[in-house]
């Protein structure tokens, strides 16, 4: 499944950022939307961005072999540093000449700071202004997690791109406490960028906080803007709150943020969220979702998912999507995979496989349209598989934010969405 | 389609001249020409024997799917498929699903397909047989399955070989049971097979069940039914739910094959294990499957017995436990030298902390392993048999690996029967589980 290189017939970047670890360059611009297309040269692998990073919690993608990855063409992974630096640990990693060797993969890894993982997995986390408190669940023990240890993790580890430790806090709390967090981020960053010991091999991304209030979210992207990092994420979101404030902070943060460096918004994975999220800016994503969803059966098309355990597939001799070139697509009807799901280990590798490519084409198509400068038109097609009539008025407005009017018919097809209020599909659009 | 069977002639010094007893050599060829009108001629698949049927589990090797299996060389082309892995919803109509089981489970037509009736790793079973149906455990409850409806199914599956369905004895203790059921077993089994044969459309090779159980004359009267049809290619010996020690049954197959045509290949099922598939190979018997690398990787366990040459280095126990706390910081190959895919592109260290995190990686890259070490043990059993040597390399074998009380270091396939839900997976096999109970 290698694919040509959508970027071949272009010869020069329309801007470049440059610092010791990391190179971006953007290729493409959308003359309507606020997307781009572009080249991040990492330490160990050229990625292609947009991009969808899969999840390797633990130092492997669910069942899926680093050749089976490279096959995909995943360029970039992601690790989890709580997980990694409990289980091994750094000594062993350090040992083991960092999780790139570790684990036999030698392109693009990124590892987030193990904060949120403190607080989203962890009963008694108590954050001071010295770090994370939390009680090792192994042996109960009250432990620290400060921001100059997260960074020493992360060096142990040796990933690409690291993150800093910021203080989370939900995306549904307000008040006081949002603020003080915000600043106290901003506090941990430079000490983070003091305590990270490999500057030319790993690169540091500070993290946008200020949760879904405007004004503190501007402070932070502009506070962190001065650092001059290779590149920043948008933190703090997909947790629950309403869309409508969702992609408000990102379009807010991608404004503020420099046009010549990476962008990345933690957390998101729904197809709708990427292709919107991509035309307001955003360059890189990661989400448990594909994978975590693919050990219960459920395979994604572009118009939802397909839960496989349902009978309605017993005798489905179609492929799971006509249109992917997967391995599993390739071989198998939704008919097999239904006797197989949530029984074999074989039945979860192939739902993987599958739910893995179809990230990364819905990526690659995203970066094409791009590049072609039809990415508008793509949003509409995407959108009216994906939904048919009936858009949610999140999806609506994100769009109408970058020129592109999903209530107005276009020429080509006649198409026009009707407003709902909902945020999510409900079903599979059939 | 056309399967044959070339026998090489007994060369090893244990057995007769004739072949029916002890270690032989063949070949089995399997011929695709003119399957289908116009379709271009395919080269024969030929599997050399004694060797390995693959095990699957719902058509796929344990574990491993498709581009992960592509993998391993050498590997012979043989699949065996047990036809309860697709009975948990009432059975669908194979007819409309594309063509035959080849194209539904994604194997290459050039493999042979063994269609069987269950599972060699599950022993213990509960439904009951009448004399109409086979009952077959399933998650959706026991299936009855009669030998008109196996006979649609195998013929919409067009498997290569059909292992028709049989009356298989479930005996935990051989002294309680009676003549008089295994009686039934015997007659029921050839009525099945009969009817099956009458049924049919499709044309595939029949490797019939050798009933008769642990009674030399009911032995007999199976044994000599089977002798007299033309449409019988090959035997199959399923004694797995037979409790009695493995020596014990191979002299019972032994007793058959005495009554059965020679020249016919011969599948056992139960004899997987390196020490069960030797003893059965210096018998006569020609096919095993591949269900102990299996069981070895579920275990966490990554193999190490060697056949024949030099072994010193790998010590008695035939694998290394990738549990053990000494993995934690071991940078080493599982073992040293191995050319698999795993021995070539991993370390212990990770294995073991993919093992200490649940990650099921830990068993894909296992079983890669496994499954290499499986197939160098059979081409070294194959090179030892055309030396005429197999007697004296088993002996030398056993030494190394085997004591008076028995081959523990073989044992993972009783543990795997025994357990509950697999310790590497995630996935509990449900199945399993209810029939151990």
């Amino acid at each position: 499944m290698t694919t040509t290189d959508e970027f071949d017939n272009l010869s020069a970047p329309l801007e470049t950022s440059t610092s010791p670890a990391l190179k971006f360059e953007v290729f493409s611009r959308c003359s309507t939307t606020k997307a781009r297309a572009s080249k991040m040269h990492l330490p160990h692998y050229t990625a292609h961005t947009p991009m969808f990073m899969p999840v390797g919690t633990m130092g492997s993608i669910k069942g899926i072999t680093t050749r089976q990855l490279e096959t995909l063409d995943c360029h970039v992974i992601l690790g989890n540093t709580y997980h990694l630096g409990s289980r091994p640990g750094p000594e062993l990693l350090e040992k083991a000449g960092g999780l790139h060797k570790f684990m036999a993969w030698d392109r693009g890894m990124l590892t987030d700071s193990g904060g949120f993982q403190m607080v989203s997995l962890l009963k008694l986390a108590n954050i001071t202004e010295e770090g994370v408190e939390f009680e090792n669940p192994h042996d109960g023990k009250v432990m620290m997690l400060t921001p100059e240890m997260s960074i020493g993790l992360q060096n142990a580890i040796g990933a690409d791109i690291m993150m800093q430790l910021d203080d989370v806090v939900s995306s549904l709390t307000t008040g006081p406490r949002v603020e003080e967090a915000m600043w106290r981020s901003v506090r941990w960053l430079d000490r983070s960028m003091k305590a990270h010991k490999r500057p030319t091999e790993q690169n540091l991304f500070p993290i946008v906080q200020g949760g879904l209030d405007p004004r503190l979210r501007t402070l932070s992207a502009t506070e962190l803007i001065k650092r001059n990092a290779p590149g920043y994420a948008i933190g703090g979101l997909s947790g629950g709150e309403a869309k409508g404030a969702f992609w408000r902070m990102v379009s807010l943060s991608t404004d503020i943020l420099p046009t010549n460096k990476p962008r990345y918004c933690m957390g998101v994975g729904y197809a709708e969220d990427l292709v919107v999220c991509s035309a307001l800016g955003v360059d890189m994503y990661d989400c448990v979702f594909p994978t975590r969803t693919a050990r219960f059966g459920n395979a994604l098309v572009r118009t939802g998912s397909l839960a496989l355990k349902q009978g309605r597939f017993k005798d489905d001799q179609e492929p799971i999507d006509r249109d992917c070139d997967c391995p599993t697509c390739r071989t198998y009807s939704r008919a097999y995979l239904h006797t197989t799901v949530t029984k074999d280990t074989t039945g979860c590798h192939l739902i993987t496989v599958h739910n893995i490519a179809f990230q990364m084409r819905l990526m690659r198509d995203i970066r094409r349209a791009v590049i072609e400068d039809r990415f508008p038109e793509f949003i509409r097609d995407f959108m009216q598989t994906r939904f048919g009539k009936t858009v949610p008025r999140w999806v609506v407005e994100a769009l109408q934010s970058v020129g592109v009017d999903l209530t107005v018919a276009d020429e080509k097809g006649g198409y026009a969405a009707t407003v709902i209020d909902d945020d999510f599909q409900k079903a599979p659009n059939v | 389609m056309t399967l044959r069977f070339e026998l090489k002639g007994a060369i090893s010094g244990a057995g007769d001249a004739s072949g029916t007893t002890g270690a032989r050599m063949g070949r089995l060829v399997l011929s695709r020409d003119g399957d289908q009108a116009g379709s271009a001629a395919t080269a024969d698949t030929s599997i050399d024997t004694p060797n390995y049927l693959k095990y699957t589990r719902h058509g796929l090797q344990p574990h491993m799917v498709r581009e992960v299996a592509a993998e391993l060389e050498g590997m012979p082309a043989a699949t065996r498929v047990q036809l309860e892995d697709f009975l948990a919803d009432e059975l669908p109509d194979y007819g409309k699903l594309g063509d035959g089981m080849h194209e539904f489970i994604g194997l290459d037509r050039s493999e042979l397909l063994v269609l069987d009736t269950l599972d060699p790793t599950v022993p213990g079973r509960t439904a009951k047989s009448s004399n109409t149906f086979m009952g077959i455990d399933s998650e959706g409850g026991t299936r009855r399955l009669t030998a008109e409806v196996f006979a649609r199914v195998a013929d919409q599956l067009k498997p290569d070989v059909v292992v028709p369905l049989a009356d298989y004895v479930e005996e935990p203790h051989p002294s309680l049971t009676q003549g008089k059921r295994i009686s039934k077993s015997v007659s029921r089994s050839c009525k099945w097979l009969e009817e099956y044969l009458s049924k049919r459309k499709h044309a595939a090779a029949v490797f019939a069940p050798v009933m008769g159980s642990h009674s030399t004359g009911l032995r007999d009267i199976s044994a000599k039914m089977l002798a007299g049809l033309d449409e019988v290619a090959g035997y199959v010996f399923n004694d797995v739910s037979l409790d009695v020690a493995f020596e014990k049954k191979l002299q019972l197959v032994e007793h058959s094959l005495e009554r059965l045509d020679a020249s016919k290949p011969r599948y056992m099922a139960g004899a997987s294990a390196p020490d069960s598939a030797i003893r059965a190979i210096l018998r006569g018997i020609d096919l095993v499957d591949s269900s102990y690398p299996y069981a070895v990787t579920e275990q966490g366990f990554a193999s190490t017995y060697v056949f024949g040459g030099d072994s010193a280095a790998t010590g008695s126990a035939g694998h290394v436990d990738l549990w053990q706390e000494s993995m934690f910081s071991d940078f080493g190959p599982l073992v040293e030298g191995c050319s698999c895919y795993t021995c070539r592109t991993h370390h212990r260290a990770y294995i073991h902390h993919l093992l200490m995190t649940k990650e099921m990686l830990s068993t894909v890259l296992l079983q890669m392993h496994n499954m290499h070490w499986y197939q160098r043990f059979f081409a070294a059993v194959r090179e030892s048999v055309g030396r005429g040597r197999l007697q004296q390399d088993a002996e030398r074998f056993f030494e190394r690996y085997c004591s008076d009380a028995g081959c523990a270091a073989f044992g993972e396939l009783e543990t795997l029967g025994k357990q509950e839900s697999s310790p590497t997976t995630k996935i509990q096999r449900k199945r399993h589980a209810e029939q151990a109970q």
